[in-house]
């Protein structure tokens, strides 16, 4: 229980200094490594929730995919303008308003809300649970999520290719 | 552990996330902001899944992540795009719709 | 019996058939000449059915309802043959058949296109006129009624790319129409104090003093005022010259022999409710001296032969609603009868004159009585006719009319129409020595027209003589009012006096017409400028019409605009605010979502639970 409550408290520093990180450095390639971060500690918010699948796919879609595109077009975009881009802000005050009220509105509901115990053990084969899931009550989503994946694929070809 | 310590996590990841994408000026700055939002969001789908021993949760954070993955290549190809037409990625500029 | 009902239908239908093909089938139209011949076809069936019904002398009325209403129908079509309905059936139909065919040649001219649809409308004209005689009840009339105005309306306006045609056409449709409002008025308020439209229930109740007398001279003086509008009475005779803009035939048909005696033919066929208001019939016999002696006044100055003739026909209307007001409207009608046969082919022969030497003017004619011998003699004839010398057609209705007057004892109105008779005379004479006799001014070589429109002159002619010498061996048809000894010599007395003054001025050269002239100086003065009465209507329509206008077109531009414009402005001011709204950058939009989501959660916290 200890180490659990230790464990939350470090990943959850590190997942809200890496995520401000990402907001406020200048640096853009910086900010995608303070992104990378961030992914990865969420992943250990997943392996706190006990889940050992989810954990996996974080690490390797996020972490691993994502920032690699991300950090592909940095540098692609940076090749093209033949310098570093900086990475500033503006409306700092009204940003930092906007995103207080909300949370603070979001901080209400939860105060309010019961608190919740997790049921005693978590669920068994997890993984495979969730690959009966998959291809029982969420076959018709999954199929959606495959036809959304080739439409991003073809747009995506179809945004980058060359120009003629 | 409870419940109220991930879910307060995850709205601050999500503050901080709406923080920056409404500041950056650049739109990959934007998107990174969009990231932490979302991230945020798959915090709070896992937390309760595992709360209530419901695995929608968990399927739907999969979802998330599938589609999330998709909207990153999206938006970065047509950052791209708008980075060849305009020359800039200053969301600042891109104000074609201007009134 | 069947027969007694469709004969009068079926005259009543050829036309509108033909009407009606040459509507709705343009290639038919297009043709022209093809049309004529269809209209003129269609228009001699029903001559023929005219023909028959006038002959057989039956009397036959027909109804259908036509507005159903709880506790009997509102209103009936149908159609009335009596003696009155059938002569007019007669005459129309001659004379439109007679006019169809002359304008063949007449018109030969024109484009196959308008050629048609004049046919077209003639068509129209003789079903509508047909329709207002046949009428049995009031509603009908007024409904055929304003259909021959619409005719009149498109025949005078015929080549209504000439300005002058197109002024005349709405002029006469406006004057026109002055009168019919009253018309329709007076009808309406006598179907409110009787309940019926009906002519024979009408004159049943007014055998029987069922009507009642409150509000009825009103009622009878407002139906009088359309036939003063169609009948040209003063005075609302204005339209009736202008209307001489369309073509001749036109002229011949309409504004002679038969619409324009519509007013006449009313009030002969309303004679019994006419009866129960003296007044009325007083004002309508002295309205009708007056416009008699005006008309001829203004004839004997006008230098277009049509117009002369125009006048001459407003004077002799005045001459029928004279008679119809004393009472004596048989004697009117019989002048009605006979003069739309003479002159219809006053105006043919005018016609034909003008064909030949292409211009109106009668100081530029003359000496035509050599070149076009049988155009001078069927003109001379009509001329006779209407100057009232025996033994032709019209001497014995005019006399008729006079003895009628003479009988009632209205002296003043029978001095007046004395003193018109003479006139008549004179200028329809100083007419025939300026265009017949005397020096030939006109260029060309004037010669007689081609027989399609020589044939109906001289159909026209020897009718007026027919006529003539039918009363002249057979007697006076009217035997209510004998006619005193004297007064068939004093009225020849005052036709041949009438033509030696003008052979005297004209021909002769014994008096000079400026001499004259110098002598009536106030009365020649006014009538050349027609008495001021177009002037006067030109004034008033620019003062009124114009007038109110301009005001509704004011409260238009400044006031419905203004509201129209300050609304777009505020809208385009609005619409230039909102716009700043939208910078087209997204992240400011993002604040909106932002504040939508804030909503929701502050709805949802105090409100929601």
């Amino acid at each position: 229980m200890i180490v659990e409550t230790v464990g939350f408290a470090v990943v959850a520093v590190v997942l809200l200094a890496s995520s401000l990180a990402v907001v406020l450095t200048k640096n853009l390639f910086h900010a995608v490594l303070y992104l990378a971060a961030a992914l990865v500690s969420t992943a250990g918010i997943f392996l706190l929730l006990a889940s050992p699948f989810l954990f996996a796919v974080q690490l390797l879609l996020y972490a691993g995919g994502v920032v690699t595109i991300v950090v592909f077009a940095i540098m692609l975009t940076e090749r093209l303008v033949g310098e570093r881009i900086a990475q500033t802000s503006r409306d700092i005050v009204n940003g930092a308003i906007v995103a207080a009220a909300v949370l603070v509105a979001v901080i209400g509901f939860l105060v309010q809300a019961p608190a919740m115990t997790p049921p005693a053990t978590a669920v068994a084969e997890q993984t495979v649970a969730i690959g009966k899931a998959l291809v029982g009550p969420f076959a018709v989503p999954l199929e959606l999520l495959g036809l959304l994946l080739v439409a991003a694929l073809l747009g995506a070809v179809y945004f980058a290719r060359a120009e003629d | 552990m409870g419940l109220h310590a991930y879910l307060t996590l995850s709205a601050l990841v999500f503050a901080i996330g709406l923080f920056g994408v409404l500041t950056r000026r650049n739109a990959i700055g934007i998107l990174l902001g969009i990231e932490l939002m979302l991230n945020a969001v798959n915090i709070n789908l896992v937390a309760f899944s595992r709360f209530t021993g419901d695995l929608g949760g968990l399927v739907f954070s999969l979802f998330t992540i599938s589609i999330t993955v998709a909207e990153v290549a999206l938006g970065l190809a047509i950052v791209i795009v708008i980075f060849r037409v305009r020359k800039t990625v200053e969301a600042d500029r891109l104000d074609l719709l201007r009134g | 019996m069947r027969i007694l009902v469709w004969l009068p239908l079926l005259v009543l239908g050829l036309p509108f058939a033909s009407f009606l093909l040459l509507a709705v089938v343009p290639p038919l139209r297009r043709t022209g000449r093809g049309a004529g011949v269809i209209s003129i076809l269609a228009i001699a069936g029903a001559f023929l059915g005219a023909l028959g019904v006038w002959t057989q002398g039956f009397r036959t009325e027909s109804r259908w309802e036509w507005i159903p209403a709880d506790g009997g129908p509102m209103a009936t079509v149908g159609i009335l043959v009596d003696p009155l309905s059938a002569a007019m059936l007669a005459l129309i139909t001659l004379v439109s058949l007679l006019v169809q065919v002359y304008s063949l040649d007449y018109l030969h001219d024109e484009p196959a296109r308008g050629l048609g649809r004049y046919y077209a409308y003639h068509s129209l004209f003789a079903f509508s006129m047909l329709g207002l005689v046949l009428s049995p009840t009031f509603l009908q009339m007024f409904i055929f009624w304003e259909l021959v105005g619409l005719c009149s309306y498109l025949l005078i306006g015929y080549w209504y790319d000439r300005p002058a045609a197109a002024r005349a056409a709405v002029k006469a449709f406006w004057v026109t129409k002055l009168g019919d409002v009253g018309f329709v008025v007076g009808i309406v308020m006598l179907w409110g104090t009787t309940g019926t439209f009906d002519f024979t229930t009408l004159f049943a109740m007014a055998r029987e003093n069922q009507i009642p007398a409150e509000g009825l001279t009103l009622t009878l003086f407002l139906i009088y005022l359309g036939a003063v509008g169609k009948s040209a009475q003063f005075p609302l005779h204005v339209w009736l010259p202008d209307a001489m803009e369309g073509p001749t035939p036109v002229s011949a048909l309409i504004h002679a022999a038969t619409m324009v005696t519509a007013g006449v033919f009313l009030v002969t066929r309303a004679q019994p409710l006419f009866l129960l208001a003296p007044d009325v019939m007083g004002i309508i016999a002295a309205v009708g001296a007056f416009t008699a002696l005006l008309a001829a006044s203004m004839a004997c100055v006008e230098t277009d032969i049509k117009r002369v003739l125009a006048y001459s026909t407003v004077s002799q209307l005045g001459y029928m609603m004279t008679a119809a007001g004393l009472a004596a409207a048989a004697a009117g009608f019989f002048h009605l009868l006979t003069h739309g046969v003479f002159k219809a082919l006053l105006f043919l022969g005018a016609g034909a004159v003008i064909h030949a030497v292409g211009t109106n003017d009668m100081f530029r004619m003359g000496g035509l009585g050599r070149a076009m011998p049988q155009t001078a003699i069927v003109f001379i004839v009509g001329t006779l006719a209407l100057a009232g010398v025996p033994p032709l057609a019209g001497f014995f209705s005019k006399e008729a009319i006079l003895a009628g007057v003479w009988q009632h004892g209205a002296t003043t109105l029978f001095v007046i129409l004395a003193l018109t008779a003479f006139l008549t005379a004179f200028y329809m004479f100083r007419a025939v020595f300026l265009v017949f006799f005397g020096r030939a001014h006109a260029a060309g070589h004037p010669h007689d027209a081609p027989w399609l429109m020589r044939g109906p002159l001289w159909i026209l002619a020897i009718l007026t003589v027919a006529i003539g010498l039918r009363y002249a061996i057979g007697g006076h048809g009217d035997d209510a009012h004998p006619a005193p000894g004297w007064l068939a010599p004093f009225s020849v007395v005052l036709a041949l006096s009438g033509i030696a003054l003008a052979w005297a001025m004209y021909q002769r050269g014994a008096i000079e017409p400026a001499a004259l002239s110098r002598a009536l100086r106030p009365i020649d003065f006014m009538a050349r400028r027609r008495y001021g009465l177009d002037a006067l209507y030109g004034g008033l329509y620019q003062a009124f019409i114009l007038g109110f206008s301009g005001l509704i077109g004011w409260i238009d531009r400044y006031f419905v605009d203004g509201i129209l414009n300050v609304l777009s402005a505020w809208t385009l001011r609005g619409g230039d605010g909102l716009r700043r709204i939208q910078t087209g950058r997204a992240q400011d939009y993002l604040y909106g979502v932002a504040f939508g989501v804030l909503l929701v959660v502050v709805w949802f916290h105090w409100w929601a639970q």
